[in-house]
């Protein structure tokens, strides 16, 4: 079966997990692997498992824009700015995995058909892409969601200089996918870090205020959307179901990672690329379809 | 003589024994009698700091801002106070207001490890040109080269004194000293030290801190604090007289605060209860404390094997989920057992 | 930018423009390539070329290399815009592309923030390092090269005396510290300058700066001086953790810009020079200095809150004696016009 050609654009720990993931894929190819540096852990990767790289950033596009269907960009927000607009004239389709907020935001168990014809796609953040679709089914399923408040639990390991410089970023991109996918009137987002030995799995409970709760609704609800997400996160596990205790609705997922390039216990990052690619194959496949 | 610097955490350590109910009566009242001692510090908030009203760790009764505005009106000598984790506040949501407050000193906590999620709020608060110190919490969890790597890192970002944290109260003498000392040996900024009282250690390990040459002491009036409460303020400022240390605090006057925070805003005096001790051996964050009671009620579990459970996973402060999470686990296994 | 700003920055290099026409002649007609060109350093030495192109028909050509070039584009637009600077984005830990006419070459690449080093030292310790050497690769390459000046950092020495420091005074650093990764790496900087030097016969300088206080110095710096100057200009009382006795010095930016160029074009290769100030001054008469200048009416607030009694001052005896170098800015006019800079800005 022919398959749809991705370019990856960043060649740090994100980048080189999702080449391990495309190449994995029914649908997807890895035709260009880019970075900045040949020498580097990522770019060597990629060269020993077969794949065509490129030093050149986004230049290498530009000189060859038919190279690719599709760019993962897993550079920075302020360098994802400037690929956007040359990915948009090129009529290139971006999945954007950085900070950048450019496109709209994309859970794939909750809006994955609308967001495959837009041609920049915000996968928002990792804890979003945990907490956001269990937000989303208590707003489908409570009347008068007052508040919802996601937490997150990461190993300190699983964080870099960069996740910790901008934590409030972080926190604030993910109070605004709360708010927007769930409707909920108020919503907070607390992210801990913890360095215990083993590194912990990724954990995340949401909890929410509701004025009347309907449990079954929502248990049903959440089973769902368990089963949804498993089909592009097979570790996603629901460890506390929805409870109601103390005035308040509380559930917790962990989510362990696949182990491709990253460790298995950046489960957080690693649910964020599992999204990227699900959104990836669904535009292949309707990419293939037209294409007969 | 030499000098102790106590900075006063009733209003808002004291804040996890009362579920973060503090009301405005309240805070005026402790805060004026405060002022009258002559307090160089006095802290409000919510028990885990500024934006952290939760359904994770609680919901305070008063929201921030009503906190910092009652108090500032009460404070003419004291300094302002904040605690304020990473992770829990942001900048844009939570500091920049706390400033139009009037909030002087602005404590940036993280856990013991992690002192470079506290860059930018250290930053932005010396930018703005108020007081700012690092805090390292649940101290217990690091070594000392740990801490002073940790220490390091925030004495770079700008702040003016690295307070260590005993928030689980499981340290002993020797602890404090050795870790301490070789802060103090090490930082070109004054150490300070807060304790909670799980081991029945509060006082003791304040004076080892001082002897090792802390500088900066946090107490809470009559030791208003989660569990087993803090370092017993008031009993802090006769003991450093006594030492020979002078905190320029009037104990008199410290006594009526610490007599308002019994009479009027207390549950119940902080001691050291069974529940209590063994969160501090267990080296939990002695926050935990009203959260692990409700949830062993909830699902009928003894909340001490709750503590133990959550020590083996190595929680941190803010992983107040975990405890359902355990609840649950050790209720399924007792089901287990009975059939 | 704001004509009354660059007017205090000409007004800056047309003072020293005498003595630079005068120690300078070697770079006239000549392409510098400067890595880090549009950091502090590298802005300073753009606007005394520029100047000197202006008054003095220099006629030297600038390249300009940052990884972010369009920021300054909008942070100096007189600089950027103008026919005798090229700038050009590239990143020094990966190869560079030096055109083959350049003579003369500044390696200024890398932060000098404190908060950065301990934050992400991996990569704090990988550009330095990494960076020099090609840099260095790079520079032992080229056809006409006259000289190469590699900025290291007056931090190399260490903890010292209270004695002025001299360029023989062996450092003494702690290296096993997160605090050290910055020193430690431009050591290794300058040793690998050392090697290049001895195995390549690359003619190269070192230049160890110390604290400068002028125009584009940033005030979000965590450093006791900006944090003073910040604090005057919100009227907030300036604090002192310590008892204020430690001394530093101070050099004004249009000294320092020269002080570079003249070491580039007239330093020993394979020896290092100190760049700074050698009039020392206690913190604590710095800060009151400040509040003064600045008519602020807050306090200095002395904390008294350790015994730090260190000292941190460069013996300039070396430049001054073999380069003909000296400072034409005292501290007080440093302060004075950094005033009127930081004013204007708001």
């Amino acid at each position: 079966m022919s398959k749809i050609k991705v370019a990856i654009l960043g060649s740090g720990n994100i980048g080189t997990d999702l080449l391990y993931k495309v190449l994995r894929s029914e649908y997807l190819e890895c035709s260009l692997f880019i970075g900045r540096n040949l020498s580097s852990k990522g770019m060597s990767r990629a060269v020993s498992l077969g794949v065509p790289v490129s030093d050149q950033g986004i230049q290498a596009i530009q000189n060859r824009p038919d190279c690719c269907d599709i760019v993962f960009d897993c550079t920075s927000a302020m360098s994802h700015k400037i690929h956007a607009a040359i990915l948009n004239d090129l009529n290139i389709t971006a999945i954007d995995l950085t900070p950048a907020k450019l496109g709209p935001f994309c859970i794939p168990a909750i809006n994955l058909d609308a967001c495959k014809s837009d041609k920049n796609i915000n996968m928002i953040t990792c804890g979003g892409q945990a907490s956001i679709p269990l937000a989303h089914v208590i707003g489908q399923t409570q009347k008068e969601v007052d508040y919802i408040e996601v937490v997150s639990t990461i190993a300190s390991k699983s964080a870099g200089p960069a996740t910790r410089l901008n934590l409030d970023e972080y926190i604030e991109t993910t109070e605004k996918g709360v708010k927007m996918f769930s409707g909920c009137k108020r919503s907070k987002a607390i992210l801990n870090l913890n360095p215990a030995e083993p590194c912990i799995d990724m954990q995340t409970t949401v909890y929410a205020q509701v004025r009347k709760p309907d449990m079954e609704a929502l248990k049903k609800g959440v089973d769902e959307m368990v089963a949804k997400i498993q089909k592009y996160v097979p570790s996603y596990l629901l460890v506390v179901p929805p409870t109601y205790e103390n005035n308040r609705i509380i559930m917790t997922v962990r989510v362990k990672g696949l182990g491709d390039f990253l460790p298995s216990y950046a489960g957080n990052l690693d649910i964020i690329n599992c999204a990227a690619i699900a959104v990836a194959e669904e535009y292949a496949k309707s990419l293939l379809e037209k294409r007969g | 003589m030499k000098k102790v610097i106590i900075s006063d955490a009733t209003l808002r350590d004291g804040s996890h024994a009362i579920s973060h109910q503090l009301t405005k009566a309240q805070i005026t009242k402790y805060a004026q009698a405060a002022d009258k001692a002559g307090l160089p510090i006095v802290e409000v908030g919510h028990g885990n700091g500024l934006g952290a009203s939760s359904l994770q760790v609680g919901l305070s009764l008063l929201d921030d801002r009503e906190m910092l505005e009652t108090a500032r009106a009460s404070l003419t000598r004291s300094k302002l106070g904040i605690h304020i984790i990473p992770g829990f506040a942001t900048i844009n949501n939570d500091l920049k207001f706390a400033f139009d407050y009037g909030v002087d000193v602005v404590r940036v906590a993280s856990h013991c490890t992690e002192a470079d999620i506290t860059e930018r709020h250290i930053s932005y608060t010396r930018e703005q040109g108020r007081e700012a110190y690092g805090v390292l919490m649940m101290s217990h969890m690091a070594s000392r080269e740990v801490l002073l790597d940790e220490g390091l890192k925030m004495q770079s970002y700008g702040a003016e004194a690295l307070i260590i944290m005993d928030s689980a109260g499981a340290y002993l003498p020797t602890d404090v000293q050795d870790r301490i000392s070789h802060l103090v040996a090490n930082l070109n900024i004054p150490v300070g030290f807060h304790a909670h009282n799980n081991l029945g250690m509060g006082i003791a390990n304040s004076i080892t801190a001082v002897e090792a040459g802390a500088q900066i002491i946090d107490g809470a009036s009559r030791g208003f604090g989660a569990g087993a409460g803090n370092a017993q303020l008031e009993v802090l400022v006769a003991v450093f007289e006594k030492l020979g240390f002078s905190t320029g605090i009037d104990l008199y006057k410290m006594l009526d605060a610490a007599d308002i925070v019994e009479k009027e805003i207390m549950q119940s005096t902080p001691c050291v209860t069974s529940v209590s001790l063994v969160s501090g051996l267990s080296g939990v964050f002695s926050g935990f404390a009203k959260h692990v009671s409700l949830a062993a009620k909830e699902y009928g579990v003894d909340p001490r094997d709750i503590f133990f459970e959550l020590g083996r996973r190595k929680v941190v402060g803010g992983q107040e989920d975990k405890i359902v999470e355990v609840a649950l686990e050790l209720r399924e296994k007792t089901e287990a057992r009975t059939k | 930018m704001r004509s009354h700003l660059t007017d205090l920055i000409r007004r800056d290099c047309e003072e020293i423009c005498p003595s630079a026409v005068t120690l300078l002649q070697e770079i006239k007609n000549q392409k510098l390539y400067i890595t880090g060109g549009t950091g502090f350093v590298g802005t300073w030495i753009a606007e005394l070329v520029t100047c000197l192109n202006d008054k003095h028909g220099f006629n030297t050509g600038l390249v300009l290399v940052a990884r972010d070039t369009d920021s300054f584009r909008e942070r100096a637009p007189h600089i950027a815009s103008r026919k005798d600077i090229q700038l050009v984005s590239a990143d020094v830990r990966r190869t560079l592309e030096i055109p083959d006419d350049v003579s003369y070459l500044l390696h200024l690449a890398a932060s000098p923030d404190n908060r950065q080093h301990v934050s992400n030292p991996i990569v704090t310790m990988e550009t330095i390092t990494g960076g020099t050497g090609n840099v260095l690769d790079s520079a032992s390459k080229l056809a006409s090269l006259k000289k190469i000046l590699v900025a290291s950092s007056g931090q190399v020495y260490g903890k010292q005396g209270n004695a002025k420091i001299s360029e023989n005074m062996p450092g003494t650093l702690n290296s096993n510290s997160i605090t050290s990764v910055y020193p430690e790496a431009k050591r290794y900087a300058e040793t690998l300058c050392c090697a290049y030097w001895s195995s390549c016969k690359l003619p190269v300088v070192i230049a160890r700066p110390f604290s400068f206080i002028g125009p584009y110095q940033g005030l979000d710096k965590p450093w006791a001086i900006n944090n003073f100057i910040r604090d005057a200009l919100m009227d907030n009382p300036v604090r002192i953790i310590g008892n204020g006795m430690p001394v530093r010095s101070y050099m004004y930016p249009s000294d320092m810009a020269l002080w570079f160029l003249r070491i580039l074009t007239s330093g020993t290769a394979g020896l290092a020079y100190n760049v700074g100030s050698p009039s020392g001054i206690s913190l604590k008469d710095v800060a009151e200095k400040v509040m003064q200048y600045f008519g602020a009416a807050a306090d200095v607030i002395i904390k008294n809150m350790n015994d730090d009694f260190s000292a941190f001052v460069p013996d300039d005896t070396f430049c001054r004696e073999s380069l003909n170098l000296s400072v034409t800015v005292p501290i007080d006019t440093a302060l004075r016009r950094s005033l009127e800079w930081y004013r204007s800005l708001e």
